[in-house]
């Protein structure tokens, strides 16, 4: 009986411990708060919460833009990356709600903030955190196997007012997130009934290769992953979802949506936020160093390497663009009969 | 043909060059190290590693990432042979004979013949990638949606051969399995299942605290029933790598097999080292002489998945490199790094970049003499693990699980799930349910329905899509042999005995 | 040793395991309860199922596949009910657990548990070391000096190596770094 000695002395070790923890914690808090007005400037390390698992496009952004930081001297305070995967977000953004006027947390996000609250799959959406900037923008794209019958959009929005059931769209995400709101958006602008459309989701690269396969006759994506496969000849782009054509090599090849008649735009932006109740003064400091960030050459290089667009948007500015995203975003998902609770 | 010779010697400059090797032996020594930790995979590390290697030549880089993916795929069997707590997703196959020869006082030969059958996939896989890597690339985007649903249903159909004693008891592991998988969201729909409005579990839970919870800790539950027992005190014996001659002709046939096979897995994209390895492991015990000795460490067991795993790492190359298209969680980070690079790993990287495509592979086949070389004299440090006080190992696999889990969630609630399926483990097997069903039917399980409904999606409803694929048809002809064969066996072995009895 | 006698105040966890105890007659017993248990774990599961809302536009919609998963593992724990079990005296040895030795997983298992509560709060660092300490110490190791060199060593050079190597960052919790 000897041992339990141990047992009961772990458990209150570790509970005296924690009591400090608390105390200290909160110790902390209060000379944050004290700081609302004036210049700001970090005290302590920084952290960027990704919240996603390690890898994914939310991780890259997070660990580039602190990697220019640091390497640029944007922010000489430490940034570390963290990653808080689960729930397509909402378990990153749980985490975030919860260091509610902190000044050195911030995190990246990007539709999926709009969608998933819509859905009814998390608690928090934009609204609950403080947008500090977007940075970079990507677009989607409408692709089909290089042997498919159709030339354009139109032709395959005309197709599918005939017959709906002839045709597969395949994307990444689950219906009601990006790659299948995006098709949606067109569709619909084109006079498609989007309630007949059959969107299979394939997780990872399946959808390439289902539309190389012939399994599944559309991928609605993200520009960068069809741009080698158009270039090779596999597939053919039938358009872009951004306002004017993309500059580069292959990429200013395909045509827009918009020059094909059909006049919607979908962007995927992407950018940092701070916890609720961000002191103004903090918000300022990021903002324009996220500025900065984004005119650095270091940065252009690396939008460019993987084929993001500029799109640099200050936190009054983007406040008011997510506002009016998430509305639009909000009818069609009612249309589809997808919002949750 | 004249292209590919020049592309073969611009690779093997890459690969020969002093920075070349000194990469190779960086990347396979992370690796084997990352591996060896419970949890914590490639796919961490090599993310990582990306702003590290910013800047860095592109040819390089990836053969410093791809070595540490298939070091960590090398190093992963150590854990699960020594605590059966497997390190990657892709050595669990690797516990299920590893651990009991491990236990049975032979865990140097253990790891020696994991170590030796993962150089020899590595390596003959290799070649298999080197010859026919442009050709492979049609094969890569062979599989639509019925066919994976019809490899998946290959798979399962082994259950009932995955069970010593009951059938029953394995068919309901699995079915529980199978049910565990459905929770989160339903990709095709975007239905949020059995997650009981926690955000927490709308992304499903982890395979590894699965993996780890079921082998792992209802492990550790037996292993304090025995505290008492001492660690394993001959040092010399346990580390001892000694092959016998029967050893070595036991591994032979494994080797020939499951290189090819698990490279060919390993090849579709969504498969990867995990299916690979489950579907050798089976395959080799179906055509095994003596199914009974396997789970009681045979040493057939453990080679095959350990072939596999590796075969398949080979085989994930392919279609990252000869299509761009990633055809696993690492390849897609990789993928990711060549971007950050200015590279743009598409169906043109072979013809314009060879000096990235033979490079890589040129390096790997260096890269799997150096495990070799960096692992066997380790074996016998290592096998020590085995020697430390069961207390004081009990807390370790613990602590290491724990942060195995962590490292990849950094969320206490998978933590709390990691010891619910601990005792979960502990009570299966109490109750003889047997763990290996339950966890093959959440990998299999998943994918299979996801692919049984986009084919249902893409054909209207119709089941005909299963008949008029051919690759599909094949496949589900054989899962239906593959069902009845046993139960046909069963049958004339109960008439035979009827027979001699009466 | 001796086994653990049945006893009404007992944690239902080592009234679970104690149950195995016995011969044939008990066995039975055991698959029968098992079949109980897996039958209302069915009838759970198929309950979500059902209310599973439904999504339109697609031919086989979620509730398909839990729908079958929860009949079929209702059909089989009918099966184990009556099933006659071909149990080895091996299995059964597993399920004989004297009562110290089930007391012991239990007192484990809610260390561990404090270990995850306190893992965020009191950082990795020196949660991880008490946790190595006490628990093995519990288990019988009595070579004090050993244990706590490598509960302080094991935990720091993890934690430079996940934090500083790796930039896994573990949680700090208490300490400054």
């Amino acid at each position: 009986m000897k041992k339990f000695l141990s047992l009961s002395l772990f458990v209150m070790l570790a509970l005296f411990l924690a009591a400090c923890g608390n105390d200290d914690s909160s110790g902390d808090d209060t000379t944050d708060g004290d700081e609302t007005s004036g210049e700001w400037e970090p005290e302590q390390s920084i952290e960027i919460v990704a919240p996603a698992g390690a890898g994914g496009g939310w991780d890259t952004t997070a660990r580039m833009a602190a990697q220019v930081f640091q390497e640029e001297g944007i922010i000489s305070e430490d940034i570390g990356v963290v990653n808080k995967p689960g729930g397509g977000g909402a378990v990153g953004w749980a985490y975030i709600a919860n260091q509610e006027g902190s000044n050195h947390n911030l995190f990246v996000s990007s539709s999926p903030i709009l969608l998933v609250p819509l859905s009814g799959q998390s608690e928090y959406g934009h609204e609950d955190f403080t947008p500090i900037a977007n940075v970079i923008a990507d677009y989607g794209a409408f692709a089909v196997n290089a042997d498919a019958p159709w030339e354009d959009l139109n032709e395959l929005f005309e197709d599918m007012k005939e017959d709906p059931s002839s045709i597969t769209v395949v994307g990444t995400s689950s219906p009601g997130s990006m790659d299948h709101i995006q098709f949606v958006r067109f569709a619909k602008a084109a006079g498609v009934d989007i309630t007949k459309i059959k969107y299979v989701s394939a997780p990872d690269a399946d959808g390439i290769t289902q539309i190389l396969n012939g399994s599944a006759d559309v991928y609605s994506t993200g520009v960068a992953e069809v741009v080698e496969q158009a270039k090779a000849g596999n597939i053919r782009v039938l358009a872009v979802t951004s306002e004017e054509r993309l500059d580069g090599d292959t990429l200013s090849d395909f045509p827009t949506a918009k020059e094909q008649g059909i006049d919607e735009v979908f962007i995927n932006w992407r950018g940092f936020f701070g916890p609720p109740g961000m002191d103004q003064a903090a918000v300022d400091y990021y903002e324009a160093k996220f500025k900065e960030l984004s005119d650095s050459d270091a940065f252009a290089e690396i939008r460019a390497n993987y084929g993001w667009d500029e799109m640099y948007m200050g936190s009054e500015e983007y406040k008011q663009f997510l506002d009016e995203e998430k509305e639009s975003l909000e009818s069609i998902l009612e249309e589809l009969n997808l919002l949750g609770e | 043909m004249d292209g590919v010779l020049e592309g073969i010697v611009s690779g093997l400059q890459v690969a020969f060059s002093l920075q070349g090797i000194l990469f190779v032996l960086i990347g396979v020594f992370i690796g084997t190290f990352i591996g060896m930790l419970p949890g914590l995979g490639p796919i961490s590390a090599i993310a990582i590693m990306i702003p590290l290697t910013y800047g860095m030549d592109p040819a390089l880089a990836l053969v410093l990432m791809a070595g540490v993916y298939y070091g960590a795929v090398f190093g992963g069997s150590t854990s699960s042979i020594l605590l059966n707590a497997p390190g990657i997703s892709g050595t669990v196959a690797t516990s299920f004979d590893g651990y009991p020869m491990a236990q049975q006082g032979k865990a140097g030969k253990a790891l020696a013949v994991a170590a030796i059958s993962s150089f020899a996939g590595g390596t003959i896989s290799v070649i298999l990638l080197m010859i026919f890597a442009p050709v492979l690339a049609s094969v890569a985007i062979s599989f639509g949606p019925p066919a994976y649903f019809a490899l998946m249903l290959l798979g399962l159909t082994a259950i009932a051969s995955l069970s010593e004693g009951s059938t029953l008891k394995a068919l309901i592991s699995a079915v529980v399995g199978f049910m565990i998988v459905t929770i989160g969201i339903d990709p095709q729909t975007g239905t949020a299942r059995f997650t009981f409005g926690s955000a927490n579990l709308l992304d499903g839970i982890d395979f590894l605290v699965i993996a780890l919870g079921l082998f792992a800790l209802a492990e550790v539950g037996y292993l304090i029933i025995n505290r008492k027992q001492k660690g394993m005190k001959n040092a010399k014996e346990i580390g001892s790598l000694k092959l016998t001659k029967e050893d070595a002709k036991e591994m032979g046939g494994p080797i020939s097999r499951h290189s090819i096979l698990g490279f060919i897995i390993g090849i579709l994209p969504g498969a990867g080292a995990t299916i690979a390895s489950f579907i050798s492991y089976i395959t080799e015990k179906r055509i095994s002489k003596k199914p009974e000795e396997f789970g009681k460490g045979s040493v057939k067991g453990l080679a095959a998945p350990e072939v596999s795993n590796n075969a398949a790492t080979s085989g994930a190359f392919v279609p990252l490199l000869s299509l761009g298209i990633p055809g696993s969680g690492t390849t897609a980070v990789m993928l990711g790094a060549l971007l950050v690079m200015g590279i743009q790993p598409g169906p043109l990287l072979m013809t314009d970049r060879p000096e990235i495509f033979w490079g890589v592979i040129a390096s790997m086949y260096i890269g799997n003499i150096f495990l070799l070389i960096l692992n066997l004299p380790l074996i016998p440090y290592i096998a020590r693990v085995l020697t430390i006080p069961r207390p004081l190992l009990i807390s370790m696999v613990i602590m290491f699980s724990v942060i195995g889990v962590y490292s990849i969630s950094f969320n206490t609630f998978d933590l709390y799930l990691l010891l619910a399926f601990g005792v979960i483990g502990f009570l299966m097997r109490m109750f003889a349910f047997p763990a290996p069903p339950f966890i093959l039917a959440f990998i299999l399980g998943g994918m299979m329905e996801q692919a049984f409904r986009q084919s249902m999606t893409i054909s209207n409803g119709s089941l005909m899509i299963f008949i008029e694929n051919k690759i599909a048809l094949v496949l589900i002809i054989l899962s239906l042999l593959s069902f009845l064969y046993p139960i046909y066996q069963s049958y004339r072995n109960k008439k035979r005995a009827a027979r001699e009895v009466g | 040793m001796p086994l653990y006698e049945v006893n009404g105040n007992a944690v239902g966890f080592i009234r679970i395991l104690s149950m195995a105890k016995g011969g044939l007659f008990m066995l039975q017993n055991v698959n029968r309860k098992a079949g109980i248990i897996l039958f209302l774990v069915a009838m759970v599961y198929l309950i979500f199922s059902y209310q599973l809302p439904s999504y339109p536009y697609i031919p086989v919609d979620a509730d398909f596949i839990p729908k079958v998963l929860g009949w079929l593992l209702a059909i089989l724990s009918v099966a184990l009910f009556f099933a006659k079990d071909q149990d080895s005296e091996e299995q059964k040895k597993k399920r004989q657990i004297p009562k110290k030795d089930a007391i012991a997983i239990l007192v484990v298992m809610g260390m561990v548990f404090v270990y995850i509560l306190l893992l965020e709060i009191i950082g990795f660092v020196m949660m991880t070391a008490l946790f190595i300490y006490l628990t093995s110490w519990f288990l019988g190791y009595d070579r004090h000096v050993t244990n706590a060199v490598v509960s302080v060593l094991f935990p720091v050079i993890l934690y430079g190596i996940f934090n500083y190597l790796l930039q896994i960052h573990l949680p700090s919790g208490i300490l400054p770094v």
